[in-house]
């Protein structure tokens, strides 16, 4: 694994200076059935397709982005930083 | 050794003929096992000792056969030497320094009498594959394997513990990266370079131009290539530099020997936009029964002793050639002053004679005798890179070569590595020559006899094949190889070169040192303000990560471990001490949701926190596992101060931050672990702080776990009463400039007291008194508080928190293990870790156990498995190989009710 990551804000960088946060899930409300919760906690979706992930940019600017990447060729198609107050339901806390 | 082999004899020393190259005057001296040798500016370690006459260079990895040099190239593993130390260096690529040490290696006594070599002869006990027939019974391989540890393998990595050779690590950015100086790599450095791009070409020889160097008539079309380079400022030469690997990213690995004077190695991130392969073509061995005696040697080999060292190679040559490349080699010998025997073709060969050195050549036309043979054998193109970069590499039948087609956007071929000039010559002779002494793959000895024997017993396919025999898996990493393999495949299996197929190539190749992997061994250390003071104080330092802390410190009295951390024991239980606390994370949150989000990550319930009181809380993740702990202290309505464990603060940080995007919760984070933090603690904290403040450090007036901004020594701080230790304390946080004036102010005013300054052992010892756990020592990866025995840290009444979900779940079943305090019946002291037993039967482990003094045994932490938990109290640790006895205790060991901490 050695491609490059765009940063928003610092421009390409290599990976390693990033930390990889996972994939983007939708956590479920409080009531939720046990298996949703187990699904969001164990297990991952694993796609071997474009997925939408977090990473932070620990060698860099520190903070937190979404990037879109192909996980087969790891082709980066699109990174953003999230934007405060809105989520669009890339993330989930209360 | 220096002038002679085989027999005794001196070989035909040089004779120097005037059309030759003068290697230019002998000025550098080296050392090959212990005696002196000289060296010319140009020479390699190769080309030196060679010229001295020496002709062994190795002994075979498997059957310890002599090998000299083969393909003069750095391809082949026949010329691996040790250099200072640094084992399976290749001696045809290395420049001759002054004073430089090389030895053999996989020799003993000598290259010239290896005692192993009886080996050979032992060959029909070693069939392909016969470790795992003969040792497929696990006593047969116990009794087999001390011995065959000891003689597998080749060189010897450099003895532990001494300073060795040192590396570094540098990065660049290009815009087209061009690997291989020979013409083809010139012509694109040429064309890139003046279409204004910034190039970088990469060659692995000493010198550009590839093999217009070596070959007959090229020199005036080579100079003005170079000269046209260097007329051009965009272009950057690394010579001398292999590329050993094409990564993801047009990312270029690239080891460049010698740098500068303080590293032996430098291994180069390349990341270019554009990447041009131009590694061109190399010539591999023709197959005939001892094809690999020394004296038998490739064409380009000769054609480099000739032209670039000025060697006369022997002094009798045969020639293997098919075409009109056996003419031209001819004429590069006679012309050198050689005697050329004959020239015959490839597939009249029977067999190659001699002991060490080949001492003739035994054909259909005729048998010879001379002290060379000189083999013209296939050109194969160097695709390796190519093919790590994704390309396909197909069978191309007229140009006898895996040709690499599909090439990535970024990358590009150019030159004989697409197979351009290449011309079709059988690939094997009609008839292989399957032969136990006819040599496929030089790096493990494994011959064409074994292949066929191997493709027999049913490993008839190339990848198989290559893993069965180790075929390709050498240090030549299928160079020298790979062809002949696959040709023999396709032979035994009546199948196509094309069906048969390559191995797959991955990086590195050639290969590279651990060492310039590894890189630097730099370490970064993190010292807090107080690190010089701690110095002064005879500190025994500890690492803690990144960190450096003080464990004890020695006394005029005792520098002893156990009586220094006894001493500073006692004098925070019936005294006062002082420890640095420095290293544990510090995060500032300001902000009218800090609470909100508090609420939110941490299990306690923090908003409701009055401002001027601190709690404690465990961090939980989504499943319930505890990920840290610290104290929370609300300094204001819209202010936090957060401390976490020592190795957390970054981990502590991001989850907070990530936590709070897409809230538009009001809160703002700062890491301010750069302040200094103290721990002043004991009986006669009070009396010492009160000699330096004029803040109310009453009971009522600073109780217990409440937290107060106020002045020390006229140092403004942060103070928080609460007591790790488990004595009456104040840790205290102010900015770091004046860490060691605070320091040395608090030890003087408590100089009255006996004061002492006490480090981390001691600082565990009291703690584990008091049952306070440390996460990430008493706790892993699996605890969650339930278990840890601190289920009240989770208030499970808040709506919702990270963890409750699982937290809720966790509490609703039974506990699987308990984390629960015990102490030791006798006078044994456990180790972190020993094993629980009860009954007999493994019940748990010990995760901290110290000797109290308080209590005159040993105490400690570990985790039961719940069901022990509940039906006994009397356990069994195995200390020192005995089972001791221990009680299980549930309350802290010392001052259970907590009344000192209030005092």
């Amino acid at each position: 694994m050695s491609f490059l990551l765009p940063c928003p804000h610092c421009g390409p960088r290599s990976v390693y200076e990033f930390r990889f946060g996972g994939e983007v899930k939708q956590r479920p409300s409080p009531d939720a059935p046990a298996e949703d919760w187990l699904r969001y906690i164990y297990t991952k979706a694993n796609a071997a397709a474009v997925q939408k992930e977090w990473w932070y940019h620990r060698s860099g600017c520190r903070r937190w982005l979404l990037a879109l990447r192909n996980t087969v060729t790891n082709e980066v198609l699109e990174t953003y930083f999230p934007a405060h107050s809105t989520m669009n339901g890339d993330h989930c806390p209360p | 050794m220096g002038r002679a082999s085989g027999r005794g004899k001196p070989w035909p020393y040089t004779r120097r003929v005037r059309k030759l190259e003068n290697p230019g005057p002998m000025r550098i001296t080296f050392e090959f096992n212990r005696k002196r040798f000289e060296a010319a500016p140009n020479d390699t370690v190769a080309s030196a000792l060679y010229r001295a006459g020496m002709r062994v260079f190795s002994r075979s990895f498997k059957y310890h056969r002599p090998r000299g040099l083969l393909c003069l190239a750095g391809k082949c593993p026949n010329c691996l030497v040790n250099v200072d130390g640094q084992p399976n260096v290749r001696a045809c690529m290395m420049p001759v320094r002054q004073g430089m040490r090389v030895r053999h290696q996989n020799a003993y006594p000598s290259l010239e009498h290896d005692v192993l070599s009886v080996v050979q002869h032992l060959d029909w006990l070693m069939p392909v594959g016969w470790y795992y027939k003969g040792l497929s019974h696990p006593k047969a391989w116990h009794a087999a394997e001390p011995f065959i540890r000891k003689v597998a393998g080749l060189g010897d990595p450099p003895a532990a513990g001494l300073p060795g050779p040192e590396y570094e690590h540098a990065y660049m950015h290009v815009e087209v990266a061009v690997i291989g100086g020979g013409p083809a790599g010139l012509h694109a450095a040429l064309e890139f370079g003046r279409a204004g791009g910034q190039v970088l070409l990469i060659d692995d020889q000493s010198a550009l131009g590839g093999h217009l160097r070596y070959q007959k008539n090229p020199s005036a079309r080579l100079a003005d290539l170079i000269a046209n380079l260097q007329a051009l400022g965009s272009v950057k030469v690394m010579q001398g530099c292999s590329c050993f690997g094409l990564y993801e990213g047009n990312l270029l690995g690239v080891l460049q020997p010698s740098p500068h004077p303080m590293v032996v190695e430098r291994l180069v991130h390349v990341r270019a936009q554009r990447i041009v392969v131009a590694t061109g073509a190399y010539e591999t061995p023709l197959l005939f029964p001892n094809n690999d005696l020394v004296g038998v040697m490739l064409s380009s080999a000769v054609e480099r002793l000739i032209r670039l060292h000025g060697i006369v190679p022997g002094s009798r040559a045969v020639i293997v050639a098919d075409g009109k490349r056996g003419e031209e080699v001819a004429n590069d010998l006679r012309e050198a002053g050689e005697a050329v025997v004959a020239t015959v073709a490839a597939d009249a060969v029977v067999e190659a004679v001699g002991g060490k050195c080949v001492k003739g050549l035994h054909t259909r036309e005729g048998n010879f005798k001379c002290d060379l043979v000189v083999v013209c054998g296939h050109r194969v193109p160097d695709v390796g890179l190519l093919a790590q970069a994704g390309a396909r590499l197909d069978w191309d039948a007229d140009r006898g070569a895996f040709v690499p087609l599909d090439l990535p956007p970024h990358v590009q071929a150019v030159g004989e590595v697409t197979g351009g000039s290449l011309v079709a010559a059988p690939v094997t002779p009609s008839k292989p020559s399957f032969n136990k002494r006819a040599f496929i793959c030089l790096c493990s000895d494994v011959t064409s006899q074994d292949l066929r024997d191997a493709i027999s017993e049913g490993f008839d396919h190339i990848e198989p094949l290559k893993r069965y025999t180790t075929a390709t898996m050498g240090p030549c990493q299928g160079k020298m190889c790979q062809l002949n393999a696959v040709a023999i495949c396709a032979h035994e299996k009546q199948r196509s070169m094309a069906a048969t197929g390559m191995t797959t190539a991955r990086p590195p190749n050639p290969s590279v040192t651990l060492g310039a992997l590894a890189g630097p061994r730099h370490h970064p250390i993190r010292r807090t303000p107080l690190h010089c003071a701690h110095e002064e104080l005879g500190a025994v330092w500890m690492d803690m990560g990144d960190w450096k802390r003080p464990r004890f410190y020695r006394t005029a009295a005792s520098s002893m471990e156990r009586r220094c951390v006894d001493e500073e024991y006692r004098a925070v239980r019936e005294r006062v001490g002082l420890i640095d606390v420095g290293t544990l994370g510090k995060l500032d949150l300001q902000g009218r949701d800090c609470g909100v989000l508090l609420d939110w990550v941490y299990s306690n319930r923090l908003s409701d926190l009055r401002p001027g009181r601190v709690r404690y809380s465990v961090l939980c993740d989504e499943a319930g596992i505890m990920l840290d702990d610290g104290t929370i202290s609300r300094i204001a309505d819209d202010r936090y101060f957060i401390t976490t464990t020592t190795g957390n603060l970054d981990f502590v940080q991001q989850w907070l931050e990530w936590w709070l995007i897409g809230t538009g919760w009001d809160v703002h984070l700062t890491n301010v672990t750069g302040l200094a933090a103290v721990n002043l603690a004991g009986p006669q904290a009070r009396s010492v702080l009160r000699k330096l403040t004029i803040c109310d450090l009453s009971r009522e007036g600073f109780p217990y776990m409440s937290c107060r901004q106020a002045e020390v020594a006229g140092v403004p701080l942060l103070m928080l009463r609460i007591g790790f230790v488990g004595e009456t304390g104040w840790e205290m946080h102010f900015p770091g400039e004046w860490g060691e004036y605070l320091w040395k102010k608090l030890l003087e005013a408590g100089k009255e007291f006996e004061i002492r300054p006490f480090g981390v052992e001691a600082q565990r010892l009291l703690r584990l008194e008091k049952r306070h756990v440390i996460v990430g020592v008493d706790t892993d990866a699996l605890t969650n508080p339930l278990e840890a025995d601190m289920g009240w840290v989770a208030k499970m009444d808040k709506a919702d928190f990270i963890g409750r979900a699982a937290l809720l779940r966790l509490g609703a079943r039974q506990p699987q293990q308990k984390l629960v305090g015990f102490m030791m019946q006798g006078d044994s002291v456990p180790e972190d870790g020993a094993a629980i037993l009860v009954r007999g039967r493994l019940a748990g482990r010990v995760t901290s156990a110290r000797y109290s003094p308080v209590n005159d045994k040993a105490v400690g932490l570990a985790w039961l498995a719940a069901e022990v938990e509940k039906a006994h109290n009397e356990i069994q640790v195995r200390v020192n190989g005995r089972l001791e006895a221990a009680r299980i205790t549930r309350q802290a060991f010392y001052d259970p009710e907590g009344a000192r901490l209030r005092m």
